[in-house]
């Protein structure tokens, strides 16, 4: 049974009481609430994961509440609660979900130390994986929904996880948060892709959540080996050109762009290090959306093996 | 009547079982050890999970999901640890010259020490003292060779230059680690003075290094001193399981034990020491000798004390529990530790006047956001 087919009285059962279990791949949510309005949400942006048990043991457990004091009686707020803390400042009620995929993304981002964490999409397509390492506003999560909603295999949006040992790429498959234009660019773009609500005025503008579709779900214990890097830059209008980096500045460019290279220390130095190596890697500047996700799509048809 | 770990809440009893028996860890199942490490990452104390039980050799008894969480937290751990040593490696450049005696106090002295304590533990600054005479030329030298102080204000200043023993956080551009710089190890406004010249001249120094650190019993009653004289406790089982790890380790050499009454007496100490003994022991299983034992607790206060604090620090130390909020007796314990550590930390007309201004502050600090919002 999937998440999307939970009856109203099952889905709160669960997040009130058990949990909902959430199974992004590398790792394991569980997510608590009694917020109204919340399970509706993620029954839409989750709806393709399966059911699971909520006891167990999870990498990240979060709950969503009401804030408490006397704003909520004219500014009601949310707030989130990992493991006995609050760690932010609590969001307005209408951002229940936002406040929890970003309170989950930071939580996985301070206690995943055993993988590498680089800040990228990762997509894949018969058997070749693509890394879009990027930083916030380069377009990064409007090109990885893109190829997700166009036949492309979703790892991860914003964590490629990569295995130390191998440099393999692992699924972390967390909603995709569009901002802004982007939302409705992807809803055009598949009109029956799951999008979830619509949440207007957020610190990062209008935000919506993609949710992973069924085949990235069912592959979600499925590793990819990235064959190409390819560093988006979305610019209003501009050409779209697709131009080879040096292995080296692309290592660079990597290490930097990590949750915890400096944790992991030479394990993540050797790990980027044997990544680049099997990997052609470019710079993808685009004005145009549908003409990116066709250049991708070349770039995954060409053979491979060969340097840039 | 002190909590036997049998009354505890399951999150905290199965966190001190596994601290103090690692073989229990063999029969935790995944329930129990979502409880374990949610706590443990709580109170800090994941990587010395994993040292306890990779000393016991049963990492290998770890189910893989958690095994993850004990080796990111080790990981992150041995990260913080190369952070310090490069903050040492960076301060003794400076100060080296001056010819000033640098003394390591806590977790920069455990690691220098390549104590078990260090393993896994989790630093957060680098603890340096100085003697007073020194202080301004050590202060100067640092702050020449480009080490700011973290932003305070005018009172913070004042209150750090005047009434604490430390000078305020400072910090190099670029360095992940702060450093502070004691010239004592507890406010010299307090009510218990232990003796700083002593505590130096008993220093000892690190092979292959410019630094010294406090000789074995003072580092223990350092580590008391801290946790029961200057905190309030809050969320601080870390360093009671620093005392236990310290006590475990030292506490094997010859000599020992009566070093460290002598030192007690010295230093005015015994209450801190009392705590931390009384405590340990009965949450950590630390190994006192039975003879021993007795001395300790003649340190310690009057029944009715004794009760007040058993009741405040089981409410205060452990972590909250991973799915609820701290229910207003614990709430409540915690004010009064707090309200205690002030007490024990400044004489009254001090406590008042602070208390004062920092009221006066909050205050003021709290119109101006709302101004801003």
């Amino acid at each position: 049974m999937r998440i999307g087919e939970l009856s109203d009285e099952a889905l709160g059962t669960r997040l009130r009481a058990e949990g909902l279990a959430l199974d992004f791949g590398a790792a394991h949510g569980r997510v608590f609430t009694d917020v109204p309005g919340l399970g509706e949400s993620l029954r839409r942006v989750y709806a393709h994961f399966p059911v699971e048990r909520g006891d167990g043991f999870f990498d990240v457990t979060a709950r969503v509440r009401r804030a408490r004091g006397a704003r909520r009686f004219f500014r009601p707020q949310v707030e989130l609660v990992v493991d006995g803390r609050v760690p932010f400042e609590p969001f307005p009620a209408a951002n229940d979900l936002p406040l929890l995929e970003w309170g989950m993304n930071w939580s996985l981002a301070e206690r995943c130390n055993t993988h590498l964490l680089l800040h990228a999409g990762v997509v894949e397509r018969s058997g070749v994986g693509v890394l879009l390492p990027a930083l916030p506003g380069s377009g990064k999560s409007t090109l990885t929904a893109a190829l997700a909603v166009s036949g492309h295999r979703l790892l991860s949006d914003e964590f490629g996880v990569v295995r130390l040992d191998d440099a393999a790429c692992l699924p972390m498959l967390r909603p995709i948060a569009l901002k802004n234009e982007s939302i409705g660019v992807i809803a055009r773009l598949r009109p029956d892709a799951t999008l979830g609500p619509v949440y207007r005025g957020t610190r990062k503008g209008d935000v919506a959540h993609l949710g992973p579709d069924a085949e990235s779900v069912a592959k979600r214990d499925v590793a990819a080996i990235a064959r190409f890097i390819v560093f988006p830059r979305y610019e209003k209008d501009a050409a779209t050109e697709l131009e080879p980096i040096a292995r080296a500045r692309a290592f660079a460019k990597l290490a930097v762009n990590s949750f915890n290279y400096e944790v992991l220390g030479p394990a993540a130095f050797d790990a980027v290090g044997r990544l680049i190596a099997r990997c052609e890697c470019y710079r993808l500047s685009y004005g145009n959306l549908v003409e990116a996700i066709a250049t991708v799509d070349d770039l995954l048809s060409r053979p491979s093996g060969g340097g840039a | 009547m002190l909590s036997s770990r049998g009354t505890l809440d399951r999150h905290v009893d199965l966190l001190l079982g596994i601290l103090a028996f690692p073989a229990r860890a063999v029969s935790l199942s995944l329930d129990e050890w979502d409880l374990v490490v949610r706590a443990a990452r709580g109170a800090r104390l994941l990587g010395v999970v994993r040292a306890r039980l990779e000393r016991a050799h049963l990492l290998d008894s770890v189910p893989t999901p958690v095994r993850a969480h004990l080796d990111g937290a080790w990981n992150l751990a041995a990260h913080r640890r190369q952070m310090v040593l490069h903050e040492m490696h960076a301060v003794a450049k400076v100060l080296a010259p001056l010819n000033v005696p640098l003394i390591l106090l806590k977790g920069a002295a455990y690691i220098a020490q390549g104590l078990g304590c260090a393993e896994g533990r989790l630093p957060e600054d680098l603890d340096l003292m100085v003697p007073r005479e020194r202080l301004d030329e050590a202060e100067r030298a640092l702050v020449l060779a480009g080490w700011a102080f973290e932003k305070t204000d005018p009172y913070d200043e004042h209150y750090y230059r005047v009434w604490s023993h430390e000078l305020p956080p400072m910090r190099a551009p670029g360095h992940a680690i702060e450093l502070d710089v004691h010239h004592m190890i507890l406010p010299p406004t307090g009510r218990v003075r232990p003796d700083t010249r002593a505590m130096v001249a008993a220093t000892v120094a690190v092979s292959g290094s410019r630094y010294r650190v406090l000789s074995p019993a003072d580092q223990v009653l350092h580590a008391c001193a801290h946790l029961f004289q200057d905190s309030d406790c809050t969320g601080r089982l870390r360093d009671l399981v620093d005392i236990d790890s310290l006590l475990r380790e030292h506490g094997t050499a010859d000599g020992f034990w009566t070093t460290l009454l002598a030192r007690t007496s010295l230093h005015g100490l015994g209450r801190s020491l009392s705590y931390a003994v009384r405590y340990g022991s009965a949450w950590l299983g630390t190994p006192v000798p039975s003879d021993v034992a007795p001395e300790i607790a003649r340190f310690g206060p009057g029944p009715i004390g004794r009760g007040a604090m058993d009741r405040l620090v089981g409410l205060a130390l452990f972590p909250t529990a991973p799915d609820q909020e701290p229910t207003p007796s614990t709430a409540f314990g915690r004010w009064l530790l707090f309200a205690r550590s002030m007490w024990l930390r400044m004489p009254p007309w001090l406590l008042a006047y602070h208390s004062l201004a920092k009221l006066v502050r909050g205050a003021l600090l709290r119109r101006r956001a709302v101004a801003e919002d």
